[in-house]
């Protein structure tokens, strides 16, 4: 009798670690493998952290953007952190444009994408192990848009040596090459409004002949129209086609600039009315 | 002469697409349609003149008009607005073979069984409703004021998700537009971003 009582105890305590488990590190969601890493195994108090979830999409499907352009919407991670620790924004590598029709175009990414988040660890974070969870909801598309969503755990200590990860070293730096760069202070942005334009003038101090406005405020330019781009001896002008949603002046045009090569900067560009505006 | 005669010809061509490249844009007159209804009627924009017309593009099968239909938010507005005189039209520029395509007997059938009730449904298979408005959403919503002005263009609310809980923390941008039109007031919000799933076009 006694012995049946230890077992249904037991089997009590067996089923409540089950329903207690820890969130996995990896999932197998709709149409992709969603992943959360560390960019480190071990952290002192006082660093700060980086943080990733991998998605890895099936072959057609996409993700969106922080500006998912005229459908969509961008992944959004809600973190469950241990005290002392605080999650940053996420860091958005440079997106791809998608075009469905001359009219429609948006922002993500296909196949591979990192999106990571540098979590700051307070000097008076307590030592031991430390639970990262967030849960991550985004929205996949192909030719049909799901949402989804998932609950996912990273662990490691908190002590006084800080080690890097060697197995997520590799991803996290391909990674930053598909971050946007501060704009170089040499480099300088404009944007003239016309009618029916905003004209970027970049000058980089090179002719430029091929690069892509990415805008990070939505609503502002027409996402599916040409962007057409003029080489200047020092740079280019960008011709961006005005939103029809943009109904009041702007002063400020945010984005990211892609250039030929991949490598992408922030821009943010005074807009002042017509020529002459320096 | 016959030179003379393409070269017009060419222009005139020229001159449409520039018509239907036209701005949808809050302020400006809205583009003039006649499509047919789920019932086969066919609907003229400019027979509306003297009334408030909602435009709304529908996709059953696009989680966030799913948000708005299976939370029953949709079809209260509709509801609401149509009782004040409004003429609701929902809009389905799903092409055949995609998602949100239906027949007109198929999208009666939803209407019932959702409780929907707009005034009408225009089918647009071929998208040229669509084109014409530029809709890039489902939902996308419109609005058009009684002396044919377009009046709202963009989103049904503020918070863009798919999730029905976030609907009664949202700003109906529709109702407030309706509201503020019908007070005599300027729409404080008349151009919002859309968001939802792409129209899926044909082209």
């Amino acid at each position: 009798m006694r012995a049946l009582l230890v077992r249904v105890i037991a089997a009590l305590f067996c089923l409540l670690s089950v329903g207690a488990a820890s969130p996995p590190e990896k999932v197998q969601a709709k149409h992709a493998q969603v992943e959360v890493l560390s960019r480190q195994t071990a952290v002192r108090p006082g660093q700060e952290l980086l943080v990733g979830v991998h998605f890895s999409l099936e072959p057609g499907w996409h993700i969106y953007w922080v500006n998912p352009g005229d459908s969509g919407q961008p992944p959004a991670f809600t973190w469950q952190l241990p005290q002392g620790f605080s999650a940053g924004e996420i860091l958005w590598p440079r997106p791809e444009r998608m075009q469905s029709t001359a009219q429609l175009a948006d922002y993500g990414y296909h196949g591979d994408v990192l999106l990571a988040v540098p979590v700051r660890v307070s000097p008076s974070a307590r030592t031991g192990a430390a639970a990262i969870t967030l849960e991550a909801k985004w929205l996949i598309c192909r030719e049909v848009c799901l949402p989804d969503r998932a609950q996912l755990q990273v662990s490691l200590p908190v002590g006084p040596e800080a080690r890097d990860n060697p197995a997520t070293a590799g991803l996290f730096a391909a990674n930053a090459k598909r971050l946007p760069q501060p704009f170089p202070a040499k480099w300088k942005a404009t944007v003239q409004t016309t009618k029916d334009s905003l004209v970027v003038s970049l000058e980089i101090g090179r002719t430029l002949s091929q690069a892509g406005f990415f805008p990070l405020d939505p609503g502002q330019i027409d996402n599916a129209a040409p962007q057409k781009i003029e080489a200047t001896p020092r740079g280019a002008t960008i011709t961006l086609t005005k939103s029809d949603l943009l109904v009041k002046p702007i002063r400020v045009l945010r984005g990211v600039l892609v250039l030929a090569d991949g490598t992408a900067y922030h821009v943010e560009a005074p807009v002042g009315a017509g020529k002459g505006i320096k | 002469m016959r030179q003379v005669r393409h070269i017009t010809l060419a222009a005139g061509a020229l001159a449409v697409l520039v018509v239907s490249a036209l701005a949808v844009r809050p302020g400006e007159p809205a583009p003039d349609f006649t499509a047919v209804d789920s019932n086969g009627k066919s609907q003229h924009l400019a027979d509306y003149k003297g009334k408030y017309v909602v435009l709304e593009w529908h996709n059953q099968g696009c989680p966030y008009t799913k948000k708005h239909y299976e939370s029953g938010n949709m079809q209260h507005l509709q509801k609401e607005w149509t009782a004040k005189g409004v003429v609701w039209f929902t809009v389905i520029s799903s092409a055949p073979g995609t998602q949100g395509f239906v027949t007109p007997s198929q999208e009666n059938d939803y209407l019932k069984q959702m409780g929907a009730a707009p005034t009408a449904v225009l089918m647009d298979p071929g998208g040229s409703l669509g084109h014409l408005y530029q809709a890039k959403t489902t939902p996308h919503m419109y609005i058009i004021d009684p002396s044919g002005t377009l009046i709202y263009n963009g989103a049904i609310d503020d918070h863009r998700s798919s999730d029905q809980a976030d609907i009664k923390n949202s700003k109906n941008y529709v109702a407030a537009a309706l509201s503020e039109a019908m007070a005599g007031k300027p729409v404080t919000d008349s151009a919002t971003t859309p968001y939802g799933c792409t129209v899926k076009y044909k082209d």
